[in-house]
């Protein structure tokens, strides 16, 4: 564990307590593990430059051929276009809330379930587990219609919360962070907790929650993600055009009469920055926190 | 800003007053949901980008002060939007436009519609094409729409690359040379013949949309039995198949836009709106493109109408508001602006469209749409056509995608069809 | 719950710390599987009255090839685009637990697709895959082969979705097995070189083994996204909607369950059809339900 037990994950390697000459061949295949990884990065960003390639060419550029390869000088006025034909700031607005909300909500809810599920027995638990994971992959598209309706009756049609309250806990999570908390806390110390005359939600906030950080982070990017890119539900349920989400506004772009291919891509572009940023941000946390649960 | 919005929404939904047991707890009955300071509803007005002049409408607002117009410009599936909203009963526009692929549906379901005929659209009818004026007429002879543009079609074609192929290009004499599917296909072959890389067929699809719309009956009747399995759908089959085995068929359904840039397509056919996606895909080919009437008789394909949800309180207003957005002028500046091309015969003598077209080499388009848009058969569409035609179309793909069998593929689509129309309620 | 009639309240900090999931669920869940129960055996456009069915639309169902069409095409594509993804993925974690630099660099570069528009993903394999001027081709060509129609056949168009699905998750599962593989611990790793394991035997009895909990997240929730592939041949094929709406493309080859669903539903608006096949899907997803427990059941020992 003590080769662990350092400020940052690039440092593992060295301090090894490796011989000499192991700790060698461990570098140099560290050193040929970036060749694959280039490779990777390489295919994985491709993508990227041809959307920032199509985002700064005309429309007719991507029908031209051979194809447009670098980058041209139209990016303004395509970003001009997209700003002009949805609201992109209210949406991405919009989206931030949905999302955040989610994640927030989720993370909670879930592993506070997860927490009893894993380490508490009472009755009826093995039903409602077994419950759970029977409607574990039931696939959200096919209850879009009644969902539709149960929005209509309690009026949530157009709003943000028909978005948020139906994700806010969900199976996937729970099934997770159960798995996560039985294998990351030892009995023991709950055990201890209990001694000290801790509480269920107690434990849960002083002795779970700092423990099972690292899955929380997992949890919260599969969150995020899955709130940020839901395209299908916001479609259907936010109805009022005034009130969209980044995927709906940027659907929109994607006209009935042939799709300006230049512009939508200039909105993909300006709407991925902020994730970029974010991700930065989250997985500077995100590695550091792994350690720390790893060390624990 | 959003919360302010939002608080505004249920703002909004407090003054509302339910319209039924559906709706009754919902936030706004009619409202446009939004901004406008919550003392007036305002005009919520719904369409596509493409499917109206934005500077008209624009101009609309300047027009209707008192009304408060809010266009709103709603993307993704319309059809499916409007639909749930209709259904759901809050957010309604005051004024939506319907495609017309979309009519036939909508007009299973006219209560949810005002006729416009109570409110003067009656004087109107004499002035528009009585084929189009019908799309949108019910069976008890109810007014659900106005015609905002039609799409008659015709035979694009490349002038340069018929030239090549030493055939004539002049737009009457392609028109003759190709008046009926036989001689097209001959026209076509020469053409494939003498420039191997162009073809005169885009896709089987192409032509089957245009053939099944010179039948007299389509695929299900008007007394609700299914036609899709009759004689002269064999034979519109037939004819379009008849495309793939001479070899003239460029197959690019799934990338039509690359081979009109490329020249690999070199007739196309379709509405006069379709001149827009041509010109957006492959500007560079300005000049080159001509118009001449597609073989046997002109169609329609397309064309949308603004209607007035029933839901809306001032439905009088909401009908002037229509009635000055499609006016002769407007529609001439429509087809100005977006290439929309006027349902009002009238627009067409305005000189936004009495000159002659760049992309077309100068040449006076509406002298071939014109006629065309006054010679559209008129034709039953039924609501459940769309459905039920998915099977041919399904199997005209797999014939030039994948080589099937076109008698086998004939025998497969009129199978399938017909368990789509009994799942559609189709007798 | 009879049984336990007095205990249950010495537990009520279980049953609220579980009640917010099966509340919502009550609500979103339960009532919608409800009402589409009951919509199954009726007929419905979306706006006019609801009308009684019978047994008709199961039977309809039953006799539907075109659902059976999409049923195998949704397995093929989930199995063509998780499998080796996963594999994929496995790989690039454990190369980038090797390597001492760029780690922050290289995580936001497999992070990147998963959170980038599917529409503009979409579009973007649509022009590098087109059958005429699309790179691959073009590249295809370059080295002497011929171009592949990749937007027509069967297999080509699934091969295309895959791509499309590989690319977008490969680096968020590498993500999450890279999470994993930093909480094994190294002494773990030392013991086994002290045995004299090679790298291929340390990976296979020690690191999938230590892994496995989270391969089994990744497994659910690949086969969770599997099953209800919707997106990407909804935009793939999309062009085309005003004629033909959602059918997947040429040969129906990238029609999938759900997008069955969503074009029955939605644009032939036949509702009651649509939740018929909503639980023909449930039937066949319980039949996943039941493989990814017995997986489960088998890592609880």
């Amino acid at each position: 564990m003590a080769a662990h037990d350092t400020a940052t994950v690039d440092r593992k390697g060295p301090s090894r307590p490796a011989p000499v000459q192991k700790g060698k061949s461990v570098r140099n295949a560290a050193k040929w593990a970036h060749l694959p990884m280039v490779v990777a990065s390489l295919l994985l960003l491709f993508p990227f430059y041809w959307t920032v390639v199509m985002a700064t060419n005309t429309n007719a550029d991507y029908y031209a051929t051979p194809p447009k390869v670098v980058p041209g000088t139209h990016l303004l006025e395509n970003i001009a276009s997209v700003l002009t034909s949805i609201n992109f700031f209210g949406s991405m607005a919009n989206t931030a809330i949905v999302a955040v909300s989610v994640t927030v909500l989720v993370l909670f809810f879930d592993s506070l379930a997860a927490f009893a599920f894993a380490k508490y027995d009472f009755p009826a638990k093995k039903f409602l587990f077994g419950l759970m994971l029977a409607f574990f992959m039931v696939p959200a598209q096919l209850s879009t219609v009644p969902q539709f309706i149960t929005m209509i009756n309690i009026g949530w049609v157009g709003t943000l919360q028909a978005l948020i309250v139906p994700a806010a806990a969900n199976a996937f999570g729970i099934f997770w962070m159960r798995q996560y908390i039985s294998t990351s806390i030892p009995d023991e110390i709950l055990d201890a907790a209990v001694m000290d005359g801790c509480g269920f939600f107690r434990q849960y906030f002083l002795v779970v929650l700092p423990v099972i950080r690292p899955g929380l982070a997992f949890l919260g990017i599969y969150t995020f993600v899955q709130a940020w890119n839901d395209y299908v539900w916001p479609l259907i349920v936010l109805i009022n055009p005034d009130m969209l989400t980044l995927q709906v506004a940027l659907s929109q772009l994607n006209v009935s009469r042939g799709t300006d291919y230049a512009v939508v891509m200039a909105g993909a572009v300006l709407a991925i920055i902020p994730l970029i940023v974010v991700f930065l941000a989250f997985s500077k946390q995100f590695v550091a926190d792994s350690v720390k649960g790893a060390v624990r | 800003m959003n919360l302010s919005r939002r608080n505004l929404l249920l703002g909004s939904g407090l003054a509302a007053l339910g319209a039924g047991a559906l709706s009754a707890c919902s936030t706004s009955a009619g409202g446009s949901g939004g901004s406008g300071g919550g003392s007036t509803s305002g005009l919520a007005l719904w369409y596509w980008n493409g499917g109206l002049s934005d500077k008209v409408v624009e101009a609309s607002k300047t027009q209707f002060p008192k009304d408060d117009i809010k266009p709103n410009k709603v993307g993704g599936d319309f059809k499916q939007k409007l639909q749930t909203t209709l259904t759901g009963g809050s957010f309604i526009p005051q004024i939506t436009g319907v495609k017309g692929e979309d009519m036939p549906f909508f007009r299973s379901v006219a209560d949810k519609f005002t006729d416009l005929n109570e409110f003067g659209a009656k004087d109107i009818a004499a002035t528009q094409l009585a084929w189009k004026w019908a799309e949108a007429q019910t069976e008890d002879g109810k007014q659900l729409g106005f015609p905002i543009d039609i799409g008659p079609t015709a035979t694009f074609y490349r002038a340069d690359i018929l030239e090549q192929a030493g055939l004539t290009s002049d737009p009457t004499a392609v028109a003759a040379a190709t008046s009926t599917w036989d001689d097209f296909y001959a026209f076509g072959q020469e053409l494939h013949g003498k420039v191997p890389a162009s073809f005169p067929v885009p896709s089987l699809a192409t032509v089957f949309q245009i053939i099944v719309g010179q039948l007299t009956n389509r695929f299900v009747g008007k007394d609700n039995t299914f036609t899709g399995g009759s004689d002269e759908m064999k034979q519109a089959w037939d004819t379009t198949v008849k495309a793939q085995a001479l070899g003239i068929n460029a197959n690019a359904g799934q990338n039509l836009g690359p081979a009109l840039a490329a020249g690999t397509i070199a007739m196309d056919l379709g509405a006069a709106w379709h001149a827009l996606d041509i010109s957006d895909a492959a500007p560079d080919t300005s000049g080159k493109w001509r118009i001449a009437n597609n073989p046997v008789k002109p169609t329609n394909f397309g064309g949308s109408f603004l209607t007035i949800p029933s839901a809306t309180e001032d439905k009088q207003a909401a009908f002037d508001v229509i009635k000055w957005i499609l006016s002769t002028d407007n529609q001439g500046q429509a087809f100005t602006d977006a290439t929309i091309f006027p349902a009002d015969p009238a627009a067409w003598k305005l000189p936004a469209l009495t000159g002659g077209d760049e992309f077309f080499g100068g040449q006076k388009t509406i002298d071939i749409f014109g006629p065309a848009g006054e010679k559209v058969p008129e034709q039953y569409v039924a609501a459940s056509d769309s459905a039920v035609s998915a099977a041919y179309y399904n199997e005209l793909t797999n014939v030039e995608a994948n080589g099937k069998n076109p008698d086998q593929a004939w025998t497969d689509a009129v199978a399938a069809a017909k368990d789509i129309a009994q799942r559609q309620g189709v007798k | 719950m009879t049984g336990a009639r007095r205990n249950p309240l010495r537990f009520w900090p279980q049953y609220v710390a579980v009640s917010p999931f099966f509340l919502l669920f009550a609500a979103f869940g339960l009532f919608p599987l409800a009402f589409s129960a009951w919509l199954a055996f009726h007929r419905w456009d979306g706006i006019s009255p609801v009308t009684f069915a019978g047994f008709d639309q199961f039977r309809f169902l039953v006799a539907d090839a075109t659902f059976r069409k999409a049923v195998v095409n949704t397995i093929i594509i989930w199995i063509m685009a998780t499998v080796p993804m996963l594999f994929m993925s496995l790989g690039l974690a454990s190369m980038l637990n090797s390597v001492k630099r760029f780690r922050t660099l290289y995580q936001v570069i497999l992070f990147l697709p998963s959170v980038t528009s599917i529409v503009a993903v979409v579009i973007f394999f649509k022009a590098i895959f087109d059958n005429q001027v699309g790179v691959v081709n073009q590249v295809l060509e370059a080295i002497g082969l011929s171009g592949v129609q990749w937007l027509n056949g069967y297999w080509t168009i699934k091969i295309v979705l895959a791509v499309i699905m590989t690319w977008q998750w490969v680096g968020y599962n590498a993500i999450i097995y890279y999470a994993g593989l930093q909480a094994i611990s190294g002494e773990v790793y030392e013991a086994a070189k002290l045995d004299g394991a090679g790298p291929l035997r340390t990976f296979w009895s020690i690191t999938v083994p230590l892994l496995r909990p989270v391969i089994i997240f990744t497994v659910v929730v690949s086969t969770i996204g599997g099953m209800q592939t919707f997106a990407e041949p909804q935009v793939l094929f999309g062009s085309n909607a005003s004629i033909n709406p959602n059918s997947g493309g040429p040969g129906q080859a990238g029609l999938t369950m759900v997008l069955y669903f969503y074009q029955q539903a939605f644009n032939n608006n036949n509702y009651g059809y649509g939740a018929a096949i909503a639980y023909g899907v449930f039937a066949i997803v319980a039949v996943f339900t039941l493989i990814n427990w017995r997986i489960t059941a088998r890592a609880e020992k």
